[in-house]
């Protein structure tokens, strides 16, 4: 799930780059700093969308480097138990198969898949029905159903299901 | 009221051996007589010997039943006399009395027994029913029947109250105390322990009151002795005179009045042993086999179960043809179902037979019953072990295999836990009842307490908390809980359950990304994210070793007492499953390869593999040998993500294409550091040997204070001091100290407190500035002076130019293949942004000065003017075996990444040095030739805001250097960090302590001095050594 939210940290900058372009010196490092990161508690950090103030810089003792007070607007994407989202398949194995909703990565296991779902091992290996109508391999689009999620230090890993309503194989690429 | 019934019986039994007590004597003379045979009939006789001997007791207690209760001690010798009995004799009726007297006992006269029949008694009524059937059957003994009915009848009515007798406060009042007989413990021939008890109980009769002990008890757990109680020593002593089996002069014990209770004490160990319950089989061809049991008779002591036969046919076969068998045994026969069709075969004689009991149909072959393919035997209680059985996966899929029949996977999965360790159960584990009338009920545990644990449970209606018996209730988990396994072969493995079967979980393991199979049990929930064991003796996951047959590889799993080793096969990936003895040692080198375009290729690069069965995997390289990368793509499923690569088919992410260029680069930033400031000493370049080991840079570097470069923006880690943990990237290095920036601020912490940060996944820019500083290392290994004219051109442009730029190229570019947080982290750190910190101040050119290898930050001796001589040789082995002050930094790895990122001025000597035998990883050694502050050498104090003194080291202790001022030490004493000190160099015909390389520690006198070395008259041995000047120090004789 998307979350548009207020963040705050701590932007240590170094003098040389003080003057006129302070702010925008600041702004860019915040970007780089943080875009892209993962924490447990908000998940991915999408991308910045605004600054809400930037407070009062404090000389660090010894090194010049000062120290803002950054509160900025972002967009963080953090994936919930029981959210249903789509996925693209990057890999599919005889244990099932990971997608990736962006930065998450998604293991579907095979004990989640559809039973009428049989592993198909070769060049391109896939899980196809019985009758052959759905296949899901590599590359193919995906809406699963996320059953539980496991946070890292710069990951977030997920097992999700298919195994329910309305889910399972929404686009594939390489059928059409 | 069974219970009653049950005492009832129990005196009735009493009775029945006294009736019968002539009889069985006679028989037991018979017996004795007879020698062997007519085993259970002796026992019985035995048995009903003891039994009349205690109903004597019995007797008495009819004759003053009303002061019973406060007769304990008597009591209580009766008990110890009969106990024996029920362990001995199993069988029959004899047996049954034995073990109801005992209850009986228990319950009443003495205390021995806390918590005596508690809930037994409905079990024991119907053993009873199944006991009598059985003797009625057996013995037609019809008489047994109508005497029990009619003592029973009579005694009845004094249990019950004597049952009511029996309080707490009573049982308390029966402990003995001092003036109860005591307990004394004989020692006996082992094995006659019940013989002698059974002695002593015919001399007693014989010899009635005039023994006068109490007691006899022998143990059935106590080998070798026996307990008698009496009153007195002597009245023992006089009881075994003349005892067979009891040795002469033999001590004997008291037992302290406390134990006495301890030694009757029976630990109630009630065996829930049901149908269905999975055993292991304790002794015998089948020792340690799974059986699950069919049927009990706990009357017999007897269970009938179910087996995989481990049986040779062919060696029935011509055993029952009464063919010669071979008597040793060379194997256990391994398990299999008996195939009945086969064993027809071979001729052997299958019987059909209907069991009248259950009406099902066996097969019988020579005596052995089997039905579908099981074996069913019939075996002691004693030999099968009923706790802690663990069936595995695989033992249980053997024993479902041939049924067949629908009952479901693991029919008897709940029996599973009937017998598991016990307090398993936390407060809030999510439980579902297994059994009985609230099956599947979930809930939450809320207290666990003895058997029963209380559960909360969403049901309405229903109290709250629950009671619930711990049996009855399995560990509940639903898909996508992270779990820990707790116990079991998958023991310390964590993941997610990704499915629930009943008791049986699919759990997808964190580490290898692969489905585990685990009991409900055997897991508990858990954010944690383990690996599971990840080391067996000196090995761990992730190394490298070396195998016995010579080949090489990296252990990427772990399992029971073995190893699965990644080959160090290029071509295809291949496993092996070694054995710990297997492995010969850890392959801890560190080397650098080239890759496809000759850029250098060190452990942490990250590298793409464009050739080969991996081809297109890309990630850090995380060991090196023999030309052979380990790659760790973590998009890699198998193997751990372990890909094996020959370093020619992979590339360097971010390295350029035109190796030449870059080795030019680094090749001349190595030799920089040496050469361009040279003015004093031009003679060393032509000298080689000594510049390999030593450090040329530092040597010539015109001051102190000078930075490191390779320190420079490298992410360490302080492992020293108030700042122990923190992590951030070198900002500036000076002398000793370095300046590292923490997430918050900068700090200063001494040199050796710091360590290279390694492999924590967010922070992996070490390994590109490594990489940086690591090149100049190459050009080592390869012919060196192609090199020497660029390099020197490179020295007449801003160097760093030549080895900063493509690194820093690396280390931001953005298609370096890390997840998004470890750009992140590169970019927080203040070389990122657009130039390395170590720019910013002071000239290019100066800088390069500044780039000593560490160790030189101590040896330096600003002003000192070395002359050169000496013999490569000596240097060569002074260097190599010097320790080096680094290398504390990364104990008993000297090769780490880490230490050879410190060193990068180093080799520029290297390259100068051809034949000197030193090897291409000297280099590394090579830093060791440092120059250590010792106590009684002179030194110049330069402490900051003040001017330099000289001064004399009178003690060195971690770190600082007590320091007494003047030149001969006779002032002020100061403590003094090693960063503030320098060494003050001695002159001709000074004494000199040598202060690094071999001869450590040791005296001399300088005798000359030639270029940068000085001759040195060793005081020990009055040898003359050549050494270099930076490792001498003017000794002051304290």
């Amino acid at each position: 799930m998307f979350f548009h939210i207020v963040l705050e940290r701590n932007m240590q900058l170094h003098p040389r780059f003080f003057g006129r372009n302070l702010r925008e010196n600041l702004v860019s490092k915040l970007m780089k700093d943080v875009e892209g990161t993962c924490s447990g508690r908000h998940g991915f950090v999408v991308a910045i969308t605004g600054i809400e103030s930037i407070g009062k810089g404090l000389i660090r003792d010894g090194t010049g480097f000062v120290t803002f007070p950054v509160k900025y607007q972002c967009v963080v994407f953090r994936p919930f138990k029981g959210e249903i989202l789509e996925a693209v398949v990057t890999l599919v194995n005889k244990m099932g198969f990971f997608a990736e909703a962006g930065p998450v990565q998604i293991f579907v296991s095979k004990h989640l898949i559809p039973d009428d779902m049989e592993f198909q091992a070769g060049d391109m290996p896939n899980y196809t029905t019985s009758d052959g109508s759905v296949k899901i391999q590599k590359e193919c689009e995906v809406r699963l159903k996320i059953i539980g999620t496991r946070v890292d230090a710069t990951e977030i890993f997920c097992v999700g299901t298919i195994k329910d309503d309305f889910l399972g194989v929404i686009n594939d690429p390489a059928a059409a | 009221m069974p219970r009653n019934r049950d005492e009832d019986d129990d005196v009735d039994e009493d009775y029945e051996g006294l009736d019968l007590e002539e009889e069985e004597e006679e028989e037991e003379e018979e017996d004795r007589g007879r020698g062997g045979g007519g085993g259970s009939r002796r026992k019985r006789g035995r048995s009903s010997f003891i039994d009349d001997y205690a109903e004597e007791d019995s007797q008495e207690e009819d004759d003053d039943d009303e002061d019973y209760g406060s007769r304990g001690g008597k009591g209580g010798g009766a008990g110890k006399r009969k106990k024996p009995s029920a362990s001995i004799f199993l069988d029959r009726e004899a047996h049954q009395v034995d073990d109801e007297d005992e209850e009986e006992e228990e319950d009443g006269e003495d205390d021995f027994i806390v918590d005596a029949g508690t809930d037994l008694p409905d079990e024991r009524g119907g053993d009873r029913r199944y006991d009598r059937r059985f003797l009625s059957r057996d013995e037609n003994d019809e008489d047994v029947e109508a005497l029990e009915r009619r003592i029973q009848e009579r005694f009845s009515r004094h249990h019950e109250e004597y049952d009511e007798e029996a309080t707490d406060v009573e049982q308390q009042a029966l402990l003995p105390s001092v003036r109860d007989p005591k307990l004394w413990m004989v020692k006996c021939a082992i094995g006659r322990e019940r013989e002698v008890a059974v002695c002593l109980m015919q001399k007693f009769i014989d010899r009635g009151a005039d023994l006068q002990i109490k007691s006899v008890v022998a143990l059935d757990h106590l080998k070798n002795y026996i307990y008698v109680e009496a009153d007195k020593e002597a009245h023992v002593k006089e009881a075994i005179k003349g005892m067979r089996n009891i040795y002469a002069n033999q001590k004997i014990l008291l037992v302290p009045i406390r134990e006495m209770t301890d030694v009757l004490s029976v630990e109630s160990k009630a065996i829930d042993l049901s149908r269905d319950t999975w055993v292991r089989m304790k002794i015998g061809t089948y020792k340690g086999d799974l059986a699950k049991v069919v049927d009990v008779d706990n009357v017999r002591q007897r269970v009938t179960v179910k087996l995989i036969p481990r049986i040779d046919l062919q060696a029935l076969a011509s055993k029952l043809d009464g063919r010669e068998v071979s008597k040793k045994k060379a194997f256990v026969p391994p398990p299999r179902f008996m195939n009945i069709d086969e064993a027809r075969e071979l001729h052997i004689r299958v019987e059909r037979r209907r069991d009248p009991m259950t009406g099902d149909y066996f097969e019988n072959i020579g005596g052995m019953l089997f039905k579908d393919g099981f074996l069913y035997k019939t075996v002691s209680l004693k030999s099968i072990t009923v706790q802690n059985v663990t069936p595995t996966f695989d033992e249980l899929e053997k024993f479902n295999k041939p049924s067949e029949n629908g009952e479901g996977d693991f029919g008897g999965l709940s029996t599973l836990f009937a017998n598991r360790k016990k307090g398993h159960f936390m407060k809030g584990d999510a439980v579902i009842v297994i059994k009985g009338d609230l099956k599947n009920l979930k809930g939450w545990v809320e207290k666990v307490d003895e058997e029963n644990v209380l559960i909360r449970s969403e049901m309405k209606g229903l109290p709250d908390p629950l009671a619930v018996n711990e049996r009855e209730l399995c560990k509940y988990f639903e898909p996508g809980n992270h779990v820990k396994v707790v116990s079991g072969t998958h023991e310390g493995a964590t993941g997610m359950v990704v499915k629930v079967d009943q008791h049986v979980l699919i759990i997808l393991s964190d580490t290898t990304k692969e489905h585990v199979r685990v009991f409900a049990d055997h897991v508990v929930e858990s954010s944690e994210v383990t690996t599971g064991v990840t080391k067996i003796g000196d090995y761990e996951l992730h190394d490298l070793v070396l195998l016995d047959n010579l080949s090489f590889g990296v252990i990427i799993r772990l399992e029971n007492e073995a190893f699965q080793v990644l080959k160090g096969v290029p071509d295809r990936p291949e496993v092996a499953l070694v054995k710990l003895r297997e492995i010969k040692c850890k392959i801890e080198k560190k080397i650098n390869v080239q890759d496809r375009y000759k850029n250098v290729i060190a452990v942490k690069d990250d590298v793409r593999v464009i050739e080969g069965p991996s081809k297109g995997k890309q990630g850090p390289v995380k060991h090196i040998y023999k030309g052979v990368l380990f790659i760790y793509d973590r998009h890699h499923l198998e193997h751990a993500g372990f890909i094996c690569a020959k370093c020619t088919s992979c590339i360097v992410v971010g390295g350029s294409r035109s190796g030449a260029n870059r080795n030019g680069g680094g090749g001349g930033y190595g030799n920089f550091k040496a050469p361009a400031p040279v003015p004093s000493s031009p003679g060393r370049f032509q000298r080689g040997g000594r510049g390999g080991g030593y450090n040329s840079g530092g040597r010539h570097r015109g001051g102190r204070g000078g930075g490191d470069d390779s320190l420079l923006g490298t992410t360490v880690k302080i492992r020293l001091g108030p700042f122990k943990g923190y992590r951030g990237p070198v900002v500036e290095v000076k002398g000793n100290s370095v300046r590292v920036e923490l997430e918050m601020k900068i700090v200063t912490v001494d040199r050796d407190a710091i360590s290279d940060n390694v492999a924590t996944t967010p922070f992996r820019d070490t390994s590109r500035y490594s990489m940086g500083s690591e090149t100049p290392m190459h050009p080592s290994r390869t012919p060196l002076h192609p090199y020497m004219t660029p390099m020197r051109d490179s020295g007449a442009t801003p160097i760093h130019d030549g080895m900063r730029t493509p690194m820093r190229d690396r280390a931001w570019n953005p298609y370096t293949p890390m997840s998004p947080s470890r750009d992140n982290w590169e970019d927080g750190n203040p070389g990122s942004w657009g130039t390395s910190p170590q720019y910013q101040p002071g000239s290019p050119p100066s800088r390069a000065y500044e780039a000593p290898t560490p160790g030189s930050g101590w040896a330096s001796t600003p002003g000192g003017s070395y002359s050169d001589a000496g013999t490569p040789r000596d240097h060569g082995s002074a260097y190599a075996n010097a320790p080096s002050p680094y290398l504390p930094s990364t104990p008993g790895q000297p090769m780490t990444p880490s230490s050879a990122s410190y060193l990068p001025g180093t080799p520029g000597g290297q390259p100068m040095t051809p034949g000197t035998g030193l090897d291409v990883m000297s280099p590394v050694i090579g830093g060791d030739a440092e120059a250590w502050f010792m106590p009684d050498i002179l030194v110049d104090i330069h402490k900051a805001g003040e001017d330099s003194d000289v001064g004399v080291i009178r003690d060195v202790s971690d770190g600082t250097c007590k320091v007494s001022l003047g030149s001969n030490g006779e002032g002020d004493t100061i403590m003094a960090l090693p960063s503030e000190l320098e060494i003050v160099p001695p002159r001709k015909s000074d004494r000199v302590k040598i202060v690094g390389g071999q001869f450590r520690g040791s005296t001399g006198k300088l005798i000359g001095i030639d270029g940068s070395d000085g001759i040195v008259k060793i005081d020990d041995n009055l040898d003359v050594k050549i050494l270099d000047l930076a490792i001498l120090a003017k000794f002051v004789q304290p």
